[in-house]
C-alpha cells in the first residue's frame, strides 16, 4: 500500500450562513472557474449549521477577510492511500472502512487528530502539518511513503523519531458523541469538468440559494430531515455529495451514476461542535463499521462529522453503533 | 465550450481508409487522383490524392476515445469510449456480416460512472478490450472487457436497485463484469499492450507508469513519473516506449524501467499526440497544441541503451503539411512516412515526410547520398576536350595535377602550369609572376638595385607590385615622348622611376637588368602568335609603327586574321587633333571591337592624356598587362589608388592574377583565401604559398590548413609516394615543418637509444639514419649497442646481428652484390631497415622480412604462429599511385 502526502497546504474554514454573500464572488470562482486561480483544491460542504471551505492556500487568497469567516489555526496536509497492488477482488469493502484499521485507528492511537474527507474519487485524510513527522512515524510500517514535490512523487524516509514515542496500548475506543440519523437519502457522484458549465446556474442554486426558498425551515427538521450538499473540485476531479431528490433537477447524463444506482444514508456524529483537537472520532465510528465489513464516505465539517452508508446497511450499523456506545459507558 | 477536437484514425487493415471522429465518427476513403477526374464530393488531401466521405455514424454520443478493432474481420468494428466510461462497440459503412452485427451496439458499463480516457484492443487476442478511466474512491481504473461476453441478467444486482440507470438497458446487450480489473483507486489516462507478451499491458495511470500481468494481476511494476500520458510502444523497438507529460516526452526503455532513458527538450505549450513512424525505425512524430507543425525526432542512430548511461543523439526537425493548425495526424499503417493530418475544422491533408538526405563526397569525384531506402551514386562523366576538361571537378584535376608532379618543378617555375594541363589562363599567370618573383636573376637584380628593401622587417623579395610601389622612395621622372616612326610629338606623359621598372620586370615586359628594351618580350608575343596583344604592347611604348607592322604580319600570318589589316590601317591613321572625325569614330567604333587588345589600343589613343579608363578597367585584358600600363602612365598619386583597388577586386574574386599584385605575403593569402574558397583547389595554394617559404606567410594558419587538407587528400587517394614527394618538397622549402624523430630503436640491454646515444657521442663519427642504419659498415660496424657494447638482436632470416646490411637474399648471395654494398647510398636502402611484429616481437632486416612475408604467413621463427603480416592492417594497402 502506498500512502501519498500531497503538496497541498490547506486552510479548513467555516462561513456561517448569514454571511455567505460576503463570500460567493470568490467561492464561485473557486468551483466554477478553475483556470481564474490557481487552486487545486476546493471543498464546500453545506451543513444546516454552516458552509466548510477546505481549501489549498492558494484558493484561500480568494476569501475576504470576515466576522462571518473562522478559521481553525492549523495548517492542514492531505494523505492520500492507493492501493499499490491490482486486486481483482471487486467485494472490497470500499472508501473509509478500508483505510479504518490501516491508518485511521493507528493515528487515533498516537493521538493524531485527522479530519476526514470523503469524495466520488477518493478519501483524503487530513492532518496538522506539525503533526506530519509522527502522522510518518506512526504510518511507516504499513505503507510505502511517497510525497508529491512539484507533481512528481518521490519517496521519503521515515525520519527517525522513534525515540520518545511509546507504542499505546490498542483500547477499545467507544463511541463517546451522540449520533443521529436523519431520515433522507444522499447520492454521492461527480460529473465531467466539460460540462460543469452547463450546470454551473443550477450548482449555484443549490449551494447559495437552496435555504428558505425551497424546503421551509422547521419542517423538514421535525421529521428528520437534513439539508447536506457537498462540492469538491480537487486537481481536476469534480464529487458532488447531495440529497436523492435534488438529483432529479440535474439533466440526464450529466451526472454520473453508478451502474447499481447505490444510495446512501447518514450518520451525523457530534451533540455539540466537535472541534479540531479531540481525536480517535473517526476511529470510534469506523473501526465498527469495518469489522462489520460495511463500505461507508466519511466527511467533517468544521463543527460536526459525517459518515455515510449505504441505505440497506443503515439499521445495521445503528446497531453496531449503539452496542460500541453502550460498551463504552 | 468549443466542440471536441478532431481525431483520426487509420484503418488498420485497409491502406485506403481513414476515420475522423470528432462529435461522430466519419469513414473517408483516399484514393490517387491519376488520369481519372476527381468524383463528385472528393475532397482533395493533396496534388495526387482525394478522399471520399464513405459513411457517417452518429450513434455513439459523449465521445472521448475511439479504437479500432486490429483484426481484418470483422473490418471496421470501432469501440468509442464515453463520457461516461461506457463502453460501445459500432460499425460504419458496414456489409451485414453475422457476427459483426451480434457486436454492433454492445455496451460495457462500468460500475461507477467516470470519463473514459483510451481504449486499446489486444492485438494478440483481440476480443479483450482494455479501457482506461477516470479515478473512482472505489472502483478500479483499469478494465479488461471481453467482448465476445455473452449478455447475461444482472443476476447480482437486483432490479430495482437500477434507478439511476434506468432507460439505460433498453439498447439490449450491456455488459457490467470485465475480464480483469485493475488500478484500484487510481486514474488511467492512456493505455497500450506490450508485444512482449500479450497478457502485458502498460498503463499511465495517475501518477506512475505501470505494467500490469495479467497471468498475476496481484503484481505490477511501476514507476512514478509525471509523463504519463500517451503511452506507445516503438513498433521497431518492443522495449521502447514514448509517453509525455505536457511540452514534454519522455523515452523510457522497459528492461531498465526506473528511469527515462532520455527526454526529449521541452515545447512551450502541451503535447496532444505522439506517435511511432509505423514504416522507418526510430522516428518519432509529436504534435503540440495550436500548433501547425508535426515535430519529428530520428532516433536512427541511437545506440541501444542497455547500461549506458550517455544520452543518445537524437535529429529533431520539424515539417509542416499544411497552412493551417493541425488538430491530430495519424501515420499510414504502411504507406512509407506518409501521414494525413486533419485541422481542427475537418480540413484534411494528405503528406508524406520527405526523408533526411545525408550526403557524402568521396575523395574522387563521387557523390553518393541516401534518402529513404534508396542510395544514389553519381560520378562524373569524362568529356573529352579543352572545354570538357576546364568544367570537370577540382578533385579529378587535382588527382591528374599531383600525378604529372604539378608543382614540383622548383628550377623552372613557369612550367608547373604547364603540368597542371596548360589551359587554366589564371594558373598560367600565377606560375609566371612566381616565376619572376623567384627567378635568381630578378633577385639578384633587386638585392643590387634596393639593397634598402633588405633593412625593412618584410623583404621585399616576395612582395608584389603593391608594396613595391607603396615602397617608392626614389624619385620619379616625367619624360614627354614622342611617337617613336611618328614625326608628330605626343602629349604622352611616361612616368619612370626603379621600382616602376621593377614592376614592369615582375610584369614580364621587360628583362631583368637596366635595360627597359620591350623588344625581346614583344617577339616572344609574336612567337606566341598573340598578335593583338603584341601590337598593344608595342603601342604603349609608343611604337605605333612597330604595332603596325605586327598587325601586318599577324594578317599575313598562316591562318591569321585578315581583319589585322584593317585595324593596322586604322591605326596608321591616327591623329591627335581633338576634333577630328578619325577620334570620334574610333572612340565611338572602338567598343564593337572583340578583341579587347585591339579595343584598349584605340581606347589609349583617343582618351586624354592622364585619363586611362577605357584601359585599366577593360577586365578581359590581362592583368599584368593593365599593371604594367599603369607604372607607365599614371602619376605618383594616381598608381597607388588603382593598384590598391585593382588587389581589393582580386582579393575577392579570388582571381590568381592578383598574385601578381599582392605577391606571396599576407595579402596573397587573402586572396588565395577567396580562391579556394570557390574552387577548392588546395593543391595549387599550398604549392605556391610554400614556394614564398618566408616565414610569416607559412605560419598563418590558413596556410597549414591547406596543406594539411592537401596531405589528407593525397593520403585520401592512397597517393602515398606522392604524399611522400610532397613532404620531401615541403620540408626543403620550409625546415620548420620537418618532423622530429618519433620512433627510436632502444637496446634490450640497456634501454637507450641506439640512435640516440650514437649522435650524442660526437667520437662515434656519423649518427645513425632512420632505424638505426649504420653509416658506413667499412668505418664502424655497428651491430652492438653503442651505450652498452651488447650486440644488437638477429635477423631472424639471416641470423646476423641487426646493422648488418642486407647481403641480398639469404643463400643465393652473390659477391657483386657485396661490392655494392660499400656504397653509402645502398646501405640507406629500406631493406636495410629494423623491423619487427609489434605482436610476437620477433623480426629482422625489412627486405629480408618482406620477402619471407610474399610466401609465407606466419612469423619466420620456428615454433611461432604469429600471423605478423595479416596483423599490419596498414601493411596490406596498396598505393594507387604509380611511382
Amino acid at each position: 500500500m502506498e500512502l501519498h502526502i500531497l503538496e497541498h497546504s490547506l486552510k479548513v474554514a467555516s462561513i456561517a450562513k448569514e454571511g455567505i454573500q460576503i463570500c460567493t464572488h470568490g467561492l464561485i470562482k473557486l468551483a466554477f472557474l478553475p483556470s481564474k486561480t490557481r487552486c487545486k483544491f476546493f471543498s464546500l460542504t453545506e451543513t444546516p449549521e454552516d458552509y466548510t471551505i477546505i481549501v489549498d492556500e492558494e484558493g484561500f487568497k480568494e476569501l475576504p477577510e470576515s466576522e462571518h469567516l473562522s478559521v481553525a489555526e492549523a495548517t492542514w496536509l492531505a494523505l492520500n492511500v492507493v492501493s499499490g497492488g491490482g486486486s481483482s477482488s471487486s467485494s472490497q469493502p470500499i472508501g473509509v472502512t478500508k483505510i479504518a484499521k490501516s491508518v485511521i485507528a493507528p493515528l487515533a492511537d498516537h493521538n493524531i487528530s485527522v479530519f476526514m474527507l470523503s469524495t466520488y474519487q477518493t478519501d483524503f485524510i487530513l492532518v496538522r502539518e506539525r503533526d506530519l513527522p509522527m502522522v510518518m512515524h506512526t504510518l511507516s510500517s504499513e505503507f510505502t511513503l511517497l510525497r508529491v514535490v512539484n507533481g512528481e512523487t518521490v519517496a521519503v524516509n521515515s525520519l527517525g523519531v522513534t525515540n520518545g514515542f511509546v507504542k499505546p496500548k490498542l483500547v477499545q475506543r467507544p463511541i463517546i458523541h451522540p449520533l443521529s440519523s436523519p431520515s433522507n437519502m444522499f447520492c454521492v457522484t461527480s460529473l465531467n469538468p466539460d460540462t460543469l458549465p452547463s450546470v454551473a446556474t443550477l450548482l449555484m442554486d443549490v449551494m447559495f440559494y437552496s435555504s428558505g426558498v425551497k424546503e421551509p425551515a422547521g419542517a423538514s427538521d421535525d421529521s428528520g430531515h437534513i439539508r447536506f450538499f457537498s462540492f469538491s473540485l480537487i486537481e481536476g476531479y469534480i464529487s458532488l455529495v447531495m440529497d436523492e431528490q435534488m438529483t432529479r433537477r440535474f439533466p440526464n447524463n450529466v451526472l454520473f451514476t453508478s451502474a447499481s444506482g447505490e444510495l446512501w444514508k447518514m450518520v451525523r456524529i457530534g451533540g455539540q461542535p466537535l472541534g479540531f483537537d479531540e481525536c480517535g472520532i473517526v476511529a470510534q465510528i469506523s473501526e465498527p463499521l469495518a469489522t462489520a465489513d460495511i463500505p461507508a464516505y466519511y466527511i467533517s465539517t468544521f463543527k460536526f462529522d459525517h459518515a455515510l452508508v449505504p441505505e440497506e446497511n443503515i439499521q445495521s450499523v445503528i446497531g453496531a453503533l449503539r452496542t460500541n456506545e453502550s460498551t463504552g459507558q | 465550450m468549443s466542440g471536441p477536437k478532431p481525431d483520426i484514425l487509420w484503418s488498420p487493415h485497409h491502406v485506403d481508409r481513414y476515420v475522423i471522429c470528432d462529435s461522430e465518427l466519419s469513414l473517408y476513403r483516399i484514393e490517387s487522383l491519376g488520369s481519372t477526374e476527381a468524383k463528385a464530393g472528393a475532397v482533395p488531401l493533396s496534388e495526387e490524392t482525394a478522399a471520399t466521405l464513405l459513411a457517417i455514424n452518429s450513434d455513439t454520443p459523449y465521445m472521448k476515445c475511439v479504437a479500432w478493432y486490429p483484426k481484418h474481420e470483422p473490418e471496421c468494428l470501432l469501440a468509442v469510449g464515453q463520457a461516461n466510461g461506457r463502453v460501445v462497440l459500432t460499425s460504419l459503412g458496414q456489409s451485414h456480416n453475422s457476427k459483426c452485427k451480434e457486436l454492433m451496439g454492445k455496451e460495457f458499463v462500468p460500475k461507477h460512472a467516470r470519463q473514459c480516457n483510451t481504449l486499446a484492443w489486444n492485438p494478440v487476442d483481440s476480443n479483450w478490450l482494455a479501457a482506461g478511466l477516470d479515478k473512482h474512491r472505489a472502483d478500479f481504473s483499469v478494465l479488461i472487457w471481453d467482448i465476445s461476453s455473452k449478455f447475461t441478467p444482472e443476476a447480482s444486482v437486483p432490479a430495482e436497485k437500477i434507478r439511476l440507470s434506468s432507460g439505460d438497458t433498453d439498447s439490449g446487450v450491456v455488459v457490467t463484469k470485465p475480464l480483469y480489473e485493475l488500478g484500484q483507486n487510481d486514474a488511467c489516462l492512456s493505455l497500450c499492450w506490450l508485444p512482449r507478451d500479450q497478457k502485458l499491458l502498460l498503463a499511465g495511470m495517475h501518477r506512475n507508469l505501470a505494467i500490469f500481468d495479467l497471468r498475476n494481476t496481484s503484481q505490477k511494476m511501476f514507476v512514478n513519473t509525471k509523463a504519463i500520458q500517451g503511452v506507445t510502444v516503438d513498433p521497431y523497438f518492443h522495449d521502447r516506449v514514448a509517453s509525455f507529460f505536457e511540452g514534454q516526452v519522455a523515452i523510457w526503455d522497459l528492461r531498465k524501467f526506473e528511469k527515462p532513458v532520455l527526454t526529449l527538450s521541452e515545447q512551450p505549450k502541451p503535447l496532444t499526440k505522439v506517435a511511432w513512424c509505423p514504416t522507418r525505425t526510430g522516428l518519432l512524430a509529436t504534435l503540440m497544441r495550436d500548433s501547425d507543425v508535426v515535430r519529428l525526432y530520428d532516433m536512427q542512430h541511437t545506440p541501444t541503451p542497455i547500461g549506458d548511461e550517455t544520452e543518445p543523439t537524437i535529429i529533431e526537425r520539424c515539417v509542416q503539411p499544411c497552412e493551417t493548425i493541425i488538430g491530430s495526424f495519424a501515420w499510414h499503417p504502411s504507406a512509407q512516412n506518409r501521414m494525413v493530418v486533419v485541422s481542427p475544422n475537418r480540413g484534411m491533408t494528405d503528406f508524406t515526410v520527405f526523408e533526411r538526405i545525408s550526403l557524402a563526397w568521396s575523395s574522387g569525384t563521387s557523390l553518393v547520398w541516401a534518402c529513404g531506402r534508396h542510395l544514389y551514386e553519381c560520378s562524373e562523366e569524362c568529356g573529352a576536350g579543352a572545354a570538357a576538361a576546364a568544367e570537370r571537378d577540382v578533385a579529378t584535376k587535382m588527382r591528374e595535377r599531383a600525378q604529372s608532379r604539378y608543382g614540383h618543378d622548383t628550377v623552372q617555375v613557369w612550367k608547373n602550369h604547364v603540368l597542371a594541363g596548360g589551359n587554366d589562363p589564371q594558373l598560367k599567370s600565377l606560375w609566371y609572376t612566381l616565376h619572376y618573383i623567384l627567378h635568381d636573376h630578378h633577385r639578384y637584380y633587386i638585392i643590387q638595385c634596393f639593397p634598402y628593401f633588405f633593412g625593412n622587417k618584410q623583404p621585399l623579395l616576395y612582395s608584389g607590385i603593391k608594396n613595391i610601389v607603396k615602397s617608392s622612395t626614389s624619385g620619379t621622372t616625367e619624360s614627354r615622348r614622342c611617337w617613336s616612326g611618328s614625326e608628330r610629338p605626343a602629349e604622352v606623359v611616361r612616368y619612370l622611376s626603379e621600382e616602376r621598372g621593377l614592376a614592369l620586370q615582375l610584369c614580364g615586359w621587360i628583362r631583368c637588368g637596366p635595360d627597359i628594351n620591350v623588344e625581346p618580350f614583344l617577339k616572344s608575343l609574336e612567337q606566341e602568335g598573340e598578335w593583338e596583344r603584341a601590337a598593344a604592347v608595342a603601342l604603349f611604348n609608343l611604337d605605333i609603327r612597330r604595332a603596325i607592322q605586327i598587325l601586318h604580319k599577324g594578317a599575313s600570318f598562316d591562318k591569321g586574321d585578315l581583319n589585322l589589316n584593317v585595324v593596322a590601317m586604322a591605326l596608321s591613321g591616327y591623329t591627335d587633333e581633338k576634333s577630328s572625325l578619325w577620334r570620334e569614330m574610333c572612340s565611338s567604333l572602338r567598343l564593337q571591337l572583340s578583341n579587347p587588345y585591339l579595343c584598349v589600343m584605340f581606347a589609349f589613343l583617343t582618351s586624354e592624356p592622364g585619363a586611362y579608363d577605357g584601359v585599366l578597367y577593360e577586365s578581359r585584358v590581362a592583368v599584368r598587362d593593365r599593371v604594367a600600363f599603369a607604372c607607365m602612365f599614371l602619376s605618383d598619386s594616381q598608381l597607388p589608388r588603382y593598384i590598391d583597388k585593382l588587389t581589393n577586386e582580386m582579393k575577392e574574386a579570388g582571381n590568381l592574377e592578383g598574385i601578381l599584385l599582392t605577391g606571396l605575403t599576407k595579402d596573397g593569402v587573402d586572396l588565395m583565401e577567396s580562391y579556394v574558397d570557390r574552387t577548392g583547389d588546395v593543391q595549387t595554394a599550398s604549392f605556391c604559398m610554400l614556394k614564398g617559404s618566408s616565414g610569416e606567410v607559412l605560419k598563418d594558419p590558413r596556410v597549414q590548413c591547406w596543406i594539411e587538407n592537401y596531405r589528407n587528400l593525397l593520403d585520401a587517394w592512397s597517393f602515398w609516394h606522392k604524399r611522400a614527394e610532397f613532404d620531401i618538397h615541403r620540408s626543403k622549402l620550409d625546415p620548420s615543418s620537418k618532423p622530429l624523430a618519433q620512433v627510436f630503436v632502444s637496446c634490450n640491454f640497456c634501454g637507450k637509444s641506439i640512435s640516440y646515444s650514437c649522435s650524442s657521442m660526437p667520437h662515434q663519427g656519423r649518427g645513425f639514419s632512420q632505424y638505426g642504419v649504420s653509416g658506413s659498415p667499412t668505418k664502424s660496424k655497428v651491430t652492438s649497442c653503442p651505450g652498452c657494447r651488447k650486440p644488437l638482436p638477429r635477423c631472424a632470416l639471416c641470423l646476423m646481428n641487426m646493422g648488418t646490411p642486407v647481403s641480398s637474399c639469404p643463400g643465393t648471395g652473390k659477391s657483386d652484390e657485396k661490392v655494392d654494398l660499400s656504397k653509402d647510398k645502398k646501405l640507406a636502402q629500406f631493406n636495410n631497415w629494423f623491423t619487427w611484429c609489434h605482436n610476437c616481437r620477433h623480426g629482422g632486416h625489412a627486405g629480408h622480412m618482406l620477402n619471407w612475408f610474399s610466401d609465407h604467413s606466419e612469423c619466420p621463427v620456428s615454433a611461432c604462429t604469429c600471423r605478423c603480416m595479416q596483423l599490419d592492417t596498414t601493411g596490406n594497402l596498396v598505393p594507387s599511385d604509380s611511382s
